[in-house]
C-alpha cells in the first residue's frame, strides 16, 4: 500500500536558517500520527508544506500520491488547522458554509454538534472570537470536512482542559467511524499519547525519532534500588541516565524487559517503572537518540559492581 | 461546482465590503451635488473617481483578508486568483451597467434638474451607452486587478517590497516619458499624435491591453506567495 | 494527562487492553458466546487509538480466546473462561506467593509466622462476610 504521506529528503531553507533538513517520512493511511518536538523544531513548516501552504527548497513531498502544492486534486481531500489562521470579515456560520463548498465530504450535523460542544455561536463574527474560540472554529472546520488527510498544527491554543477533552473524544469517535490519516502536532504529549499510533519527533529541522507508540511504550524502564542490584540488572545494556544517592541508584535502561529480568528485579527488591511516551519523546527531542547508551564515568560504581560479582 | 466559482462565492459570503459599493455612489453623488448646487452647472464628475478607486481597494482586500483562509479551505493560488478576477470582472460589468443607466437618467433629466455633470465624464464617459458601459467596466476591472497585484506584492515582500513595486512603476512611466521626449522626437510625435488622436474608446482599448498585462503580472506573482 | 479509563501510560496499551478483556472473561463479566465490544467501542471507552484496540483484541483472538463471526463481530470462545482460570492458577505461585515470600523474608517473617498471618486474615474476612 502506498503511504498517504511520503516525504523524501525534504529541506526548507530560509535566508537565515534551515527550518527542515533532509526529512524522510512515510505515514500510512488510516493512522493518527503525533508530530512532536520543541518550539521552533520545524513542525509547523513541515505541516505547511504538506498542506501546500509553503514550498520545499528541495526534496519531494507526496500527499495521497502527488505533490500537494497548487494541486487541487490533493487539496480538496485535505484539511489543515493552522495556529495563526487569518479569517476574512465573516461570521462563524459563514466560515462553515464556505468550508462546506470546498470539502466534498462535509458533514453539517457534525459541524453543528461541534459548535454546541465548544459553545460557539454561528452568528458571532470571527474577529470577535477569543483565542480559544478561534481554535475551536479551526477544529470544527477540519473535523467536519472529513478529509482523507487531516493536519492539526497545535490546534488547541487557548482551549481549556475540558474543551481539549471534547476535541480528543470527538476526534476518536469520528475517526473510528470514518478512518482517515491524521497528523497532530502538539506539545501536550501526555494528553494526546493514547490517541497516537505512531510518533514523529523532529528537532532543529532534523528527524530524530519515527516509531510506533506501542514500540516506544516499554522501550525504556527506570530501575531503582540498591546500587549493586541495579547495576547487575543493567549489565551490558544501554543506559540513558544514571543517578546515585548513597547506596541507592536509579537508572533508565533501554530495551524490553524479559520475564526473567522482572523476576530478578523482584527478587532483588528493585523498583521498575516504565517510562511514559512523553518521557521518551523528551529524551529523543533533547538529542538522546533512541538506544544510544550514555556512559557516566564513575569509577567507584564500576569497582563495586566487580566486587559484587566476585562475591556472588 | 468549479473552484473559480467557489472562490467567487467565498468572497461574497461575508458581503460587507461589497455592500459598501452601493453606499459609495450615493454618498459621493450627494457630496458632488451639494458642491455643484452651490455653483450651478459645476462639473462634479471628479467625485465619481472615488467609486473607481474603491475598486482598487477591493482588489487589495481580496488578497490580505481572504487569501489565507481560502488556501486553508483547499483552493489553489491559481484558482483563487482566477476566481477573484472573475468576481472582479462580474462586479465591474454590473457596476458599469449601473453607471451607464444613471448616466442615461442624468442626460434625460438635464443633470438631475441642476445641470450637474456627475455621470458624464468629459472625453471618457460621454459617448453612447455601450461605450460608457464598456469603458467604465474596463476601467473598474483594471483598478481591481491592479489592487490585487499590489495586495499580492505586499503579502510576498511586505511594505518595502510594495513601495519598491510602486516606485518601479513610477520609474517606468518617467523613463518612458524621458525616452520619448528627448531621444526619439519622431516617436514623440508619433506617440503624442496617437494619444491626441485616441478616442475614448481607443483609450479603453489601451487600458484593456494594460489590464491583460496586470492580470499576467499578478498571476505570476501569486504562484509562489505564502501566507 | 488524559484519562484512559484506567489504562496506564508506560507499557504497550494493546497489551493492557487484552489483559482487561481477559480479566473480564475470567471474572465472568463477559460470558462465553457473548459479543466482545467492537474495536471502535473499546477505542471510545478507553480513549485510545482504534488500531491499538484492534491489536488488543487480536492478541486474544490469536490465543483462541475470542472467535470471529463474519460480519457480526468477535465473541468469547467456548472454554475461554476455563482456560484463563487454569492459566491464572498456574501463575498464582509466581505472581503472588513468591513476592509474598520475598517481602516476608525481607521483614524477617518466618514461614510459620506467615501461615499464622494468612490464617488470621482469612478468618477475619470470613467473619466480615458473615
Amino acid at each position: 500500500m502506498t503511504p498517504a504521506i511520503s516525504v523524501t529528503d525534504l529541506t526548507r531553507r530560509y535566508r537565515d536558517h534551515t527550518a527542515l533538513d533532509g526529512i524522510d517520512i512515510a505515514i500510512g493511511g488510516g493512522t493518527i500520527t503525533g508530530l512532536l518536538g520543541r518550539n521552533g523544531a520545524g513542525k509547523t513548516t513541515l505541516l505547511r508544506i504538506l498542506a501546500g501552504h509553503e514550498f520545499p527548497s528541495s526534496g519531494s513531498v507526496r500527499v495521497l500520491g502527488a505533490p500537494p502544492a497548487e494541486n487541487e486534486d490533493v487539496l480538496r481531500r485535505l484539511a489543515f488547522v493552522r495556529e495563526d489562521q487569518v479569517y476574512p470579515d465573516i461570521k462563524v456560520g459563514q466560515a462553515l458554509r464556505a468550508a462546506s463548498w470546498f470539502h466534498p465530504n462535509w458533514d453539517f450535523e457534525l459541524a453543528s454538534a461541534l459548535l454546541d460542544d465548544f459553545g460557539l455561536r454561528a452568528d458571532k463574527a470571527v474577529k470577535k472570537l477569543s483565542r480559544g474560540q478561534r481554535s475551536a472554529l479551526g477544529i470544527t472546520i477540519a473535523m467536519a470536512a472529513r478529509a482523507e488527510v487531516t493536519l492539526f498544527d497545535e490546534p488547541y491554543a487557548g482551549l481549556d482542559a475540558v474543551a481539549r477533552q471534547v476535541f480528543y473524544d470527538r476526534l476518536l469517535a469520528d475517526f473510528a467511524r470514518f478512518p482517515r490519516t491524521v497528523v497532530l502536532s502538539t506539545h501536550l504529549i501526555d494528553e494526546a499519547a493514547a490517541l497516537l499510533e505512531s510518533v514523529i519527533v523532529i528537532d532543529r529541522g532534523r528527524l530524530v525519532l519515527n516509531a510506533a507508540t506501542d514500540v516506544l511504550r516499554g522501550l525504556a524502564t527506570r530501575v531503582s534500588g540498591p546500587c549493586l542490584a541495579v547495576d547487575s540488572l543493567a549489565e551490558g545494556r544501554p543506559v540513558w541516565e544514571r543517578r546515585r544517592l548513597g547506596s541507592q541508584a536509579s537508572i533508565v535502561m533501554v530495551g524490553p524487559l524479559s520475564a526473567h529480568d522482572r523476576e530478578r528485579a523482584r527478587s532483588c527488591g528493585l523498583d521498575l517503572t516504565p517510562l511514559s511516551l512523553q518521557q521518551i519523546v523528551v529524551r529523543a527531542a533533547a538529542g538522546v537518540l533512541a538506544p544510544v547508551p550514555i556512559r557516566v564515568p564513575e569509577t567507584g560504581f564500576e569497582a563495586g559492581f566487580e566486587t559484587d560479582r566476585t562475591g556472588a | 461546482m468549479n473552484t473559480w466559482i467557489k472562490v467567487a462565492r467565498y468572497h461574497l459570503v461575508g458581503p460587507a465590503s461589497y455592500l459598501m459599493l452601493a453606499w459609495i455612489l450615493p454618498f459621493s453623488f450627494a457630496v458632488g451635488a451639494v458642491t455643484a448646487g452651490r455653483a450651478r452647472g459645476h462639473d462634479a464628475a471628479g467625485y465619481l473617481a472615488s467609486f473607481f478607486i474603491y475598486f482598487a481597494v477591493l482588489g487589495v482586500r481580496t488578497i490580505g483578508r481572504s487569501l489565507p483562509f481560502s488556501l486553508t479551505l483547499g483552493a489553489s493560488r491559481r484558482s483563487f486568483y482566477c476566481g477573484t478576477a472573475l468576481l472582479g470582472m462580474a462586479l465591474a460589468l454590473a457596476c458599469g451597467l449601473v453607471l451607464t443607466a444613471l448616466q442615461a437618467v442624468e442626460r434625460a433629466t438635464g443633470g438631475w434638474g441642476l445641470s450637474v455633470r456627475f455621470f458624464r465624464v468629459p472625453y471618457l464617459l460621454d459617448g453612447p451607452w455601450p461605450a460608457t458601459w464598456l469603458t467604465s467596466a474596463v476601467g473598474l476591472f483594471a483598478l481591481f486587478v491592479y489592487g490585487m497585484w499590489c495586495g499580492i506584492v505586499y503579502s510576498r515582500w511586505g511594505l518595502l517590497g510594495t513601495l519598491a513595486f510602486i516606485a518601479m512603476q513610477a520609474l517606468v512611466v518617467a523613463a518612458g516619458v524621458v525616452v520619448v521626449t528627448f531621444d526619439h522626437w519622431h516617436l514623440w510625435s508619433a506617440a503624442g499624435g496617437s494619444l491626441v488622436g485616441l478616442t475614448g474608446l481607443g483609450l479603453t482599448g489601451v487600458i484593456a491591453a494594460l489590464t491583460v498585462l496586470l492580470l499576467a503580472g499578478g498571476h505570476a506573482t501569486i504562484r509562489r506567495v505564502t501566507v | 494527562m488524559q484519562e484512559m479509563a484506567g489504562l496506564a501510560e508506560g507499557s504497550a496499551l494493546f497489551v493492557q487492553v487484552a489483559e482487561r478483556l481477559a480479566g473480564q472473561i475470567a471474572d465472568g463479566g463477559l460470558a462465553e458466546g457473548e459479543r466482545v465490544p467492537s474495536t471502535n467501542e473499546l477505542a471510545v471507552f478507553y480513549r485510545i487509538n482504534p488500531a491499538t484496540a484492534a491489536k488488543g483484541i487480536n492478541v486474544l483472538a490469536d490465543d483462541g480466546l475470542l472467535e470471529k463471526r463474519r460480519g457480526i463481530g468477535m465473541f468469547v470462545a467456548t472454554g475461554a473462561r476455563r482456560r484463563l482460570l487454569a492459566r491464572r492458577r498456574g501463575e498464582f505461585t509466581r505472581r503472588y506467593v513468591e513476592p509474598l515470600l520475598t517481602e516476608a523474608a525481607r521483614l524477617g517473617i518466618g514461614t510459620g509466622e506467615l501461615f499464622a498471618l494468612i490464617k488470621e486474615a482469612g478468618d477475619e474476612r470470613e467473619s466480615v462476610s458473615l
